[in-house]
């Protein structure tokens, strides 16, 4: 079943290119090879420089896949597998490709302007200021949401030592590229060594039993739990774990970027990119030889009320999040790629194919999920309780490559599951480590005039540190991870909304954007709505922990905020499209 | 197809592929440097030659000494300085 699905996504997402988005490309966008793009107008090697369509399509991949594509598709087959394959499918081919590809076009034919300059442009003043606002609370949902997941990573004992090498083994490759100005393939060959090695000695009984004492330092059993929510219990670990990733992402953010940050993802990259290829072979070597269960244990459908998370709509389609659509892609096309495109003809294969190909890895987590239940003794998804997920979202995934990538010769099941769970790891420390410095930036921005201490990078990094705890150790993560998938795709919609009044002044055919923005709008509005209310119920119930209902009121006015900033932007956005199409159709009357 | 079509399909793929990875481990990092490069650079360029921009920082004298080694820089350093921008410039 397994193999079976993974050939009707490929089959799905060369359709959607080759049928719907080359067609769009060509015809109503009408990408032109000779037209010069702001790479090569305004060419200062800095910001604007022309590169390859082969190393921006590597260079977009790679900036748009972090955990949105594994985790949500893990949270969502909690409804069943079928309805989150279906909106992973449909998702991609009618509205993901359409953003990421079209907010690229439409940065590069205004002067590759940025979603805050473009908002200014095509909406008003006030939109970019809200927009910029609405993106604060975004990147503070990302910290939290992801955060939460590689706490739960590092408690798994055959991860930390492994990373901690890893980081090492980055640290060595700066300074080797950067200082010692070493060949980069030599420098590549012995950090990826030592990783590789690092991630071994994680395996070894040593290291296990080193992760477990740090573990059990609070306790074992009962004693390990800090305190009760109605959710579960915060444990020790998570509560440990927290304060060391987070500690990662402020060296990230602080240090110069070749010192730390660029080189850790340098090195990490080479795992991540052959533990995703082995896995897609292992798929078919399992279905092939049965090395591992390739039979779908998670029913097609579970449920229309899935009871700890909501209805399937809206909130699967937030849940599922970047495998089929995401506001961060925006972000990225607009301020990074579209700036790079020395054609307008490379658009499509960068920012569409990119997104198609981020669909497959969707899919594979999805694949991941719904093909077990239980490892060993351990119940991942509770048959006897609606499929609830039992464990930490990314324990899942490394028990994934584990199973998929048992067919290598040499690769036991614990090393798989520490090359997983770093691969993970790594894919949201890289996010993290750029959001932090982005709120460090917009703080000392925002504020650093009335609070002079903001504008001291530490302070900034603090500041914003000291909020993710605050999401971290009082929220209920799979609300959280609601939250922020309603945030991100209500960014797309907002990214949409942008594209759809561009078309229109530019008097093209704009409805192949206007409806999956309403889509998008409506969908995200309610579910954020819906999570408000939720949150604000919970808070209301007798007998909660302190931690707990600050932690409700927190979601709560976080998800209202959102909801009350997006309503304003399509008020001032509807107000600037009526115009656009006022003055197309009198363009079209004379 | 012939043998030299051939060659030329197969290296064309083999160059594609070396793109793509560098893309995806390397071109970020590459541009981090010209950025920070560029930034120190474009820094130093307006403390030397920030008259020309309204800003005025050194003597006259010392600007154009040193304006013979700045001037091929100049046009792309002026459009950045004065390139409007906001938050999510920094993103990428």
């Amino acid at each position: 079943m397994a193999a079976i699905v993974l050939i009707v996504a490929i089959a799905i997402v060369v359709i959607g290119y080759q049928a719907y988005a080359a067609k769009m490309d060509k015809e109503v966008i009408q990408a032109n090879p000779k037209k010069a793009t702001p790479a090569t107008l305004y060419n200062d090697g800095v910001d604007f420089m022309p590169a390859s369509g082969s190393v921006l399509f590597g260079y977009q991949f790679k900036s748009i896949a972090a955990l949105g594509p594994i985790v949500g598709p893990i949270v969502a087959v909690q409804w069943g597998w079928l309805p989150t394959f279906l909106w992973l499918m449909l998702g991609v081919f009618f509205i993901g490709w359409v953003q990421d590809y079209a907010s690229a076009m439409m940065a590069m034919r205004n002067d590759g302007l940025t979603m805050g300059g473009l908002a200014y442009k095509f909406i008003s003043p006030r939109a970019r200021g809200i927009l910029l606002a609405f993106l604060y609370f975004y990147l503070l949902l990302i910290m939290g949401a992801f955060g939460a997941v590689v706490a739960g990573l590092l408690a798994i004992p055959v991860v930390p030592v492994g990373l901690f090498i890893l980081t090492l083994a980055g640290v060595l490759a700066g300074q080797m590229t950067y200082r010692w100005k070493m060949d980069l393939v030599m420098t590549t060959v012995i950090t990826v060594l030592i990783a590789l090695i690092g991630i071994w000695l994680g395996t070894m009984p040593w290291a296990k039993n080193l992760v477990n004492s740090i573990n059990s330092l609070a306790g074992t059993g009962p004693k390990h739990i800090l305190y009760n929510t109605p959710y579960g219990p915060m444990t020790w670990p998570q509560f440990f774990w927290g304060i060391v990733a987070l500690a990662f992402c402020y060296l990230g953010s602080v240090l110069a970027i070749w010192r730390f940050a660029q080189p850790v993802n340098y090195v990490s990259f080479w795992f991540v990119a052959l533990g995703l290829l082995g896995s897609i072979l292992g798929v078919f070597v399992a279905a092939i030889f049965k090395t591992t269960n390739v039979a779908f244990q998670i029913p097609a459908y579970v449920t229309w009320n899935q009871p700890k998370l909501g209805w399937l709509w809206p909130i699967l389609f937030v849940t599922v999040s970047c495998g089929a659509i995401s506001g961060w892609h925006s972000l990225v096309s607009t301020a990074g790629t579209a700036r790079q495109l020395e054609k307008e003809t490379d658009a499509l294969p960068v920012g569409a194919g990119a997104m198609f190909t981020e669909a497959i890895l969707a899919t594979m987590a999805l694949i991941f999920a719904a093909t077990a239940l239980t490892k060993g003794n351990t119940v991942l998804y509770d048959a006897n309780h609606m499929y609830f997920l039992k464990v930490k979202a990314g324990a899942i995934w490394a028990y994934g490559m584990s199973r998929f990538l048992s067919w290598i010769p040499g690769i036991s099941p614990s090393m798989g599951a520490a090359i997983g769970a770093i691969f993970l790891a790594v894919m949201a420390l890289t996010v993290m480590q750029l959001v932090l410095r982005f709120m460090r930036v917009a703080s000392a921005e925002l504020v650093g005039d009335k609070i002079p201490a903001f504008k001291n990078p530490h302070v900034g990094t603090i500041v914003a540190i000291l909020f993710t705890f605050l999401i971290l150790w009082t929220a209920f993560w799979q609300r959280i991870w609601v939250l922020f998938g309603g945030a991100n795709q209500l960014f797309a919609g907002l990214a949409l909304l942008l594209i759809t009044i561009w078309l229109a002044n530019e008097g093209k055919k704009h409805g192949w954007v206007f409806w999956p923005m309403v889509f998008m709008y409506v969908t995200t509005v309610t579910a954020l709505l819906v999570t408000a209310w939720k949150s604000f119920r919970h808070m209301m119930t007798a007998n909660i922990s302190a931690a707990f209902a600050f932690g409700d009121l927190v979601a709560g006015v976080i998800a209202l905020f959102l909801a009350l900033a997006a309503v304003i932007l399509a008020y001032d956005g509807f107000k600037s499209l009526a115009k656009a199409r006022a003055k197309a159709a009198s363009h079209a009357g004379n | 197809m012939t043998e030299e079509e051939k060659r030329s399909f197969f290296s064309k793929i083999v160059r594609n592929l070396q793109d793509v990875i560098y893309g995806m481990a390397s071109h970020d990092m590459a541009r981090q440097a010209l950025k920070t490069r560029g930034s120190m650079e474009h820094l130093f360029i307006l403390i030397t030659m920030g008259d020309l921009l309204g800003v005025p920082i050194l003597p006259p004298y010392y600007s154009l000494r040193l304006l013979p080694y700045v001037v091929p820089q100049i046009s792309t350093w002026k459009r950045r300085m004065l390139r409007e921008r906001d938050l999510t410039d920094a993103l990428a």
